[in-house]
C-alpha cells in the first residue's frame, strides 16, 4: 500500500500540468482530490495507519502484542498504548479476572433438576464405596499469553486436570470422610495439586476455587446412610437423656442430705436444750425439796395420787380381810354388765 | 507488442507480490511450520515470527497447542483379579511434524493411535499392580501417580519416536467398578451402614447407662455419708444431754428418784383401764380410816 502511495506522485505532474494552462472555467471539470494533493492524501492515509496502532485497554483486561505470530508483549496493562498496525502487529485483550465456571459431574441443570447420571458423578472412595459428587471449577487467567496460545481448549485441560485430582483424593479417603469431614481438605488438596499439573502445562490458568457442592451416596444406599445419622443423634438423645438424669438425682440427693444434717442438727440441739431444761428445773425443785424434806415429799406424792387416782378404777379393801378377786369384776361400771355369772 | 506493454509493469509487480507472498511467512504461537519442497520435507520452523524460503517451497502449518484426548472408559484387571473401569485422559501435543506429517497426518488418526498405545500400556501397567494400590482408604498406600508416571514416560518415548507426538501426561480421570458389580457393591454399602448405625446406638446407649450408674452411685455416696454425719450429729446431743441429766441428778440421788417414781406413776397408770386396788392401811387412805389423828 504504502509502495502504491509513493508511486503515484511521480506521475501526477504530467497529467496536473495541462489542465493548469488551461483552466477557462474553474468550476468544470475539477480533477478529484486524490488528483490535486496526492502527497497530502498518502501522508494523511499513512498516519492514519500509524494511529490505527493506538489501542486503549480497559481496566479489567490485559492484553497481548504479537508480531507476526510471535508474542512481543506478554501482558499489557491497562491504558492507552500503541503497537505497529496491522498486519505487522496484532493485540488481543483478555478479561484476565473474569472467573470462568466449569462443572465436573454433571451440568447445573442436572443440579437443580436433580438428576444425576451415573456414568458422569460416580466417584470411587478408598473403601470402595461408589458416591455422587458434583464439584465446580472456578478459574481466571494467570498469564494470558499462554492462555491464549498454549493448549487446543483450556477448560477442556482445565477439567480434566482437576478430575483427575479429584478422583486421585477420593480413591484414597474413606466414604466418610469424603462425604462429611474432610470434604474442605480435600477441596484444598485438589486445588493445589491441579494447579500443579495446569502450571506444568504451562496454560496460563489460575484456579480460584474447586468447590465441592454436592457429595451423596448413591441412591441405592441412601437410606442407610440416613439411618446412620439418625443413630448418631439417636445416641446423642440417649446420652443427653442420661445426663439429665443424673442432673436431677444428683442436686436431689444432695438436698435430701442437707435436709437429714439440718434435721440432726435441730435433734441435737432439742436433745441438749431439753435436758438443760430439765435439769434446771430438777435443781431447782431440789434445792426446795432440801430445804423442806418431809414436806415436799409428801406433797410431791399426794400430788401425784391426785392425778392418777381420778383417772382409774379403785377398789379399796381392808387390810385384815382376805382378798377375793371376783370383786374386781363386780366393781365393773355398770354399763358393761360381766359377760357371764 | 506494443499494446500489451502497458501491462508489463502490472504484471512484474504481480509477480513480485506473489514471489513475496511465497518467499516470507509467519509462524504463530500456536504452530509449527513444516517447511516441504513439492512435498518432501526438508525443515520445521518452531520459532514462531516472520520467516524467509525460497519461494518454490511451500509451508504447511501444524497445530502446536496441547490437546486433551479421552479415550473411553474401559475395564482393566488388576494384579489380583479384580476389573476397575478406568476412564483417563492424555495430554498431548505435536512435537516433531515431519514424523507426525508421515506417519499420521492429523489429530483425529494421532489419537487413535495414542488410544492403542495407551490402552496397552495402562493395561500392563493396571496388571502388575494391586487393587490396593489404587484404591485404598489412606494416602499412603495408594501409588497410582507412580503407575502412572511410568505409563507417561512409556506412552511418550514410544509415541515421540513413532509418530512424533510428545505425551506429556497421563492421567486417570475416573475410577469406578463394572456396572454388573455394582449391585453387589450397593448391598455391601448397605449392610456397612447398618452396622455403623447399630454401633452408633449401641455406643449410645453404653454411655447413657455408665452415666445413669454413676449419677446413682453419687446419690448413695451423698445420702449414705449424710446419715453418717447425721447420726453422730444426733450422737452428740444425745450424750450432751446424758452428761447434763446426769450431772443434775446426781447431785440429788434420792430426790431424783422419788420425783422419777412420781413421774412414771403418772405415766404407768395413765388409763382408764388400770383398777388399783388400795390397802385402807395405806399411807394415803390412813387419813381417811382413822381420821385425823392418823395425819401426825
Amino acid at each position: 500500500m504504502s509502495l502504491t502511495g509513493v508511486a503515484k506522485p511521480g506521475t501526477h505532474p504530467e497529467h496536473e500540468h495541462p489542465h493548469a494552462h488551461e483552466h477557462p472555467h474553474p468550476h468544470e471539470r475539477r480533477p478529484p482530490i486524490w488528483r490535486r494533493h496526492p502527497r497530502r492524501i498518502a501522508g494523511a492515509l499513512l498516519l492514519l495507519w500509524l494511529l490505527s496502532g493506538v489501542y486503549i485497554v480497559p481496566a479489567d483486561q490485559q492484553a497481548v502484542v504479537t508480531r507476526f505470530g510471535k508474542v512481543v508483549e506478554p501482558r499489557v496493562m491497562p491504558g492507552i498504548h500503541i503497537a505497529w498496525p496491522w498486519p505487522l502487529e496484532r493485540v488481543t485483550k483478555l478479561k484476565v479476572q473474569q472467573l470462568q465456571r466449569l462443572i465436573i459431574g454433571g451440568d447445573i441443570s442436572d443440579g437443580i433438576l436433580g438428576r444425576t447420571d451415573p456414568r458422569i458423578s460416580q466417584f470411587l472412595t478408598g473403601d470402595q464405596n461408589l458416591i455422587h459428587m458434583r464439584v465446580v471449577v472456578q478459574y481466571s487467567v494467570g498469564e494470558p499469553a499462554q492462555y491464549l496460545f498454549r493448549a487446543e481448549n483450556v477448560s477442556k485441560a482445565v477439567g480434566a486436570a482437576v478430575e483427575a485430582e479429584l478422583a486421585h483424593r477420593v480413591a484414597n479417603r474413606g466414604v466418610d470422610a469424603v462425604l462429611t469431614t474432610e470434604k474442605a481438605a480435600i477441596q484444598e488438596e485438589v486445588r493445589a495439586a491441579a494447579q500443579k499439573i495446569i502450571d506444568a502445562y504451562g496454560i496460563g490458568v489460575l484456579l480460584a476455587s474447586v468447590n465441592i457442592e454436592s457429595a451423596q451416596p448413591p441412591p441405592e444406599a441412601a437410606d442407610a446412610f440416613r439411618d446412620v445419622a439418625g443413630a448418631r443423634a439417636d445416641a446423642a438423645r440417649i446420652v443427653n437423656e442420661a445426663h439429665g438424669y443424673a442432673n436431677d438425682v444428683i442436686p436431689r440427693a444432695r438436698g435430701e442430705a442437707q435436709r437429714l444434717l439440718a434435721e440432726a442438727e435441730a435433734y441435737r440441739r432439742r436433745k441438749i436444750n431439753e435436758a438443760l431444761g430439765d435439769a434446771s428445773r430438777f435443781s431447782q425443785v431440789a434445792r426446795e425439796y432440801q430445804r423442806a424434806r418431809q414436806i415436799t415429799g409428801r406433797r410431791l406424792y399426794l400430788e401425784t395420787m391426785e392425778k392418777i387416782l381420778p383417772r382409774i378404777r379403785k377398789l379399796v379393801v381392808d387390810k385384815s380381810g382376805n382378798l377375793d378377786l371376783t370383786i374386781i369384776r363386780k366393781g365393773a361400771p355398770p354399763a358393761k354388765p360381766p359377760p357371764k355369772q | 507488442m506494443e499494446r500489451y506493454k502497458k501491462y508489463v509493469p502490472a504484471a512484474l509487480a504481480a509477480l513480485l507480490a506473489l514471489l513475496l507472498a511465497r518467499t516470507f511467512f509467519s509462524v504463530r504461537e500456536t504452530e509449527f511450520v513444516l517447511v516441504t519442497q513439492f512435498g518432501k520435507p526438508v525443515y520445521t520452523v518452531t520459532e514462531p515470527g516472520l520467516h524467509v524460503k525460497w519461494f518454490f517451497r511451500s509451508a504447511t502449518y501444524f497445530d502446536r497447542r496441547l490437546r486433551i484426548y479421552n479415550p473411553r472408559p474401559s475395564e482393566f484387571l488388576t494384579r489380583d483379579k479384580k476389573n476397575l473401569v478406568i476412564e483417563c485422559y492424555v495430554a498431548w501435543q505435536i512435537a516433531d511434524p515431519k514424523t507426525f506429517v508421515q506417519t499420521v497426518g492429523d489429530p483425529v488418526a494421532a489419537e487413535m493411535r495414542l488410544h492403542d498405545i495407551i490402552w496397552s500400556s495402562l493395561a500392563a501397567a493396571v496388571g502388575t499392580h494391586d487393587m490396593d494400590a489404587l484404591i485404598a482408604p489412606s494416602p499412603q498406600a495408594v501409588r497410582t501417580q507412580d503407575m502412572l508416571d511410568e505409563v507417561t514416560q512409556l506412552t511418550d518415548a514410544r509415541a515421540l519416536e513413532r509418530y512424533g507426538i510428545r505425551v506429556a501426561d497421563v492421567r486417570i480421570k475416573r475410577l469406578n467398578l463394572p456396572e454388573q458389580n455394582k449391585q453387589s457393591v450397593y448391598a455391601r454399602m448397605r449392610a456397612e451402614r447398618e452396622r455403623i448405625a447399630r454401633r452408633y446406638r449401641a455406643e449410645g446407649e453404653e454411655q447413657a447407662l455408665k452415666i445413669r450408674a454413676d449419677a446413682d452411685r453419687q446419690k448413695q455416696e451423698i445420702l449414705s455419708a449424710a446419715y453418717k454425719q447425721a447420726e453422730e450429729i444426733k450422737g452428740q446431743g444425745d450424750a450432751e444431754a446424758t452428761r447434763i441429766y446426769s450431772n443434775a441428778y446426781s447431785r440429788n440421788p434420792a430426790f431424783y428418784k422419788l420425783l422419777r417414781t412420781l413421774e412414771a406413776y403418772k405415766k404407768i397408770f395413765g388409763d382408764d383401764k388400770t383398777t388399783a386396788i388400795l390397802s385402807s392401811d395405806s399411807e394415803l387412805l390412813k387419813v381417811m380410816m382413822e381420821g385425823e389423828r392418823a395425819a401426825r
